[in-house]
């Protein structure tokens, strides 16, 4: 039996993220395929100092939802590390990703640039496909 | 013997406030632990210039470089969620880099002697084109690369709780460098796997040894000794550079090992059986957060190297991760033998 197709989406709650986010659940919608919302835990989050997973994964789940996703295939996870170096790891088993989906600046931080672009090196090292979300993409979209 | 000091650097700039753990007064703790060994002429310290941007371009792109410039010519700002540049993170990240360049100007001056580099921002999460993990230049592996350009063999052993994977990154492929690494896996940033293993030019030359949270100093020193030792003896290394982090301490804030300052002599006293001649052992700064847990290791590690007695903490026992050391090193044995998938690993 061929496992269903798996989506993984990148989600550090900013809009693009969100964005992102949204055109994977329409597509699981449309396709029946799984998706595993993956938000990497960072230096600062996991000394508690920094980020706010439980709100995102509420905010992850709700986007999910409205975006028509069947609840039984979303799944939310946490995972140490560097955004980048978390969605590569979910290519490799057990995970197995199909395709990976990100937004297409990140968080509110510097801007796309070589300095910090979790897209640009996932594109250029990803053995998937990987899909880029525009900022203000909307999956009610006709 | 004569301790080498270069630096320090960061000690006032590169500052993001006192929220975030990797701040100036860092330096002011490893300085004390410096000053507790009381020493008088066996101390020299060397001051640390920029690194020039030709030493610089042997591990990161020229792009990377100039943005970097220029976005902190800007005032800088967050990069990401963890990493934050101000104006004069560039000139302080140079500074960090050029200290080790000095220092292995000093020891072969010298002929003598071991040198220390007490420097921030910290180095070894740099890719060479993305900062990342309060990381902007690699200043482990710009001396590395400064080596090696001139056909010497370097051992990078990095014993910070967190994986180096800018500078595993940056050697992966190559042939005379051998990269050790010891750290809590998982935790970010998210690499350091056993099966990570090195290039096709480099197949084994780069060692990992994830430990599990708890993991004690016995089980770090097993992990030198059991699973990196024989490589590094049949590299046989010209020089041995150490990524020096702190963090791997029972009180760090960042982490979840269990060692204490006793452990990291104890650390000090292994890869010092690692360096072939007098004058051939430089140590940088990475992490490290705890102020007490970094001016008592710092004295630990220093002292245990200097041959001075400092009484420190006694060394740890016990944890998990001694049991599956045999297993990480059957991990790595086959994924040497499988060459052709190393480049797949490496990339996730």
């Amino acid at each position: 039996m061929v496992p269903p197709f798996c989506i993984v989406v990148g989600f550090d709650g900013s809009p693009d993220a969100q964005a992102a986010l949204a055109w994977a659940a329409r597509m699981s919608r449309e396709m029946g395929a799984r998706i595993r919302i993956v938000h990497a835990v960072g230096l600062l989050e996991h000394a508690g100092l920094g980020d706010r997973a439980t709100v995102h994964r509420e905010t992850a789940l709700e986007i999910a939802a409205l975006a028509g996703a069947e609840p039984a295939n979303v799944e939310w996870s946490m995972v140490d590390g560097d955004p980048c170096s978390a969605l590569l790891r979910m290519t490799t088993a057990p995970e197995l990703a199909d395709l990976l989906v990100v937004g297409s600046r990140g968080s509110d931080f510097h801007e796309g640039s070589l300095l910090g672009s979790t897209s640009l090196e996932l594109a250029e090292h990803s053995p998937v496909p990987v899909t880029i979300v525009p900022a203000g993409y909307r999956s009610d979209r006709p | 013997m004569t301790l080498i000091v270069a630096g320090p650097t960061g000690a006032s700039e590169h500052d993001g406030g006192e929220f975030h753990p990797e701040q100036p007064a860092r330096i002011f703790s490893v300085m004390n632990g410096i000053r507790a060994l009381d020493l008088e002429d066996e101390v020299v310290h060397v001051t640390a210039p920029e690194a020039e941007l030709s030493d610089l371009s042997r591990v990161h792109s020229s792009a990377y470089l100039k943005e970097l410039e220029a976005f902190c010519g800007r005032g800088g700002g967050d990069i990401d969620p963890d990493t934050y540049a101000r104006s004069d993170t560039w000139s302080a990240a140079r500074r960090a880099a050029g200290a080790g360049l000095a220092a292995i100007g000093a020891l072969e001056q010298r002929g003598e002697g071991i040198a220390f580099m007490p420097v921030r921002p910290p180095g070894h999460h740099a890719l060479p084109d993305r900062a990342m993990g309060f990381c902007f230049l690699n200043n482990v592996a710009v001396a590395a690369a400064s080596l090696t350009a001139r056909g010497e063999r370097v051992l990078i052993v990095d014993w910070d709780v967190h994986h180096g994977n800018g500078t595993q990154a940056i050697f992966w492929d190559d042939p005379d460098v051998l990269y050790v690494s010891t750290h809590q896996y998982p935790l970010f940033p998210g690499t350091g796997r056993a099966d990570e293993v090195g290039g096709p030019k480099a197949n084994g030359l780069n060692v990992n040894v994830p430990l599990p949270a708890g993991a004690t100093g016995d089980v770090v020193r097993g992990a030198l000794d059991q699973v990196a030792r024989p490589t590094i003896e049949e590299f046989a290394p010209d020089w041995v550079l150490v990524s020096c982090g702190f963090d791997a301490h029972l009180a760090d804030p960042l982490s979840e090992l269990a060692l204490s300052s006793g452990d990291f002599a104890e650390l000090a006293r292994v890869v010092n059986e690692f360096v072939p001649r007098p004058g051939r052992l430089a140590l940088f700064l990475e992490g490290g957060y705890n102020p007490a847990a970094l001016e008592t290791s710092v004295t630990a590690t220093l002292g245990a190297l200097l041959g001075i007695a400092v009484d420190p903490v006694a060394p740890t026992y016990g944890g998990p991760g001694m049991a599956g050391l045999r297993a990480t090193e059957a991990h790595r044995r086959r994924a040497i033998e499988e060459p052709d998938a190393a480049d797949l690993r490496m990339d996730a």
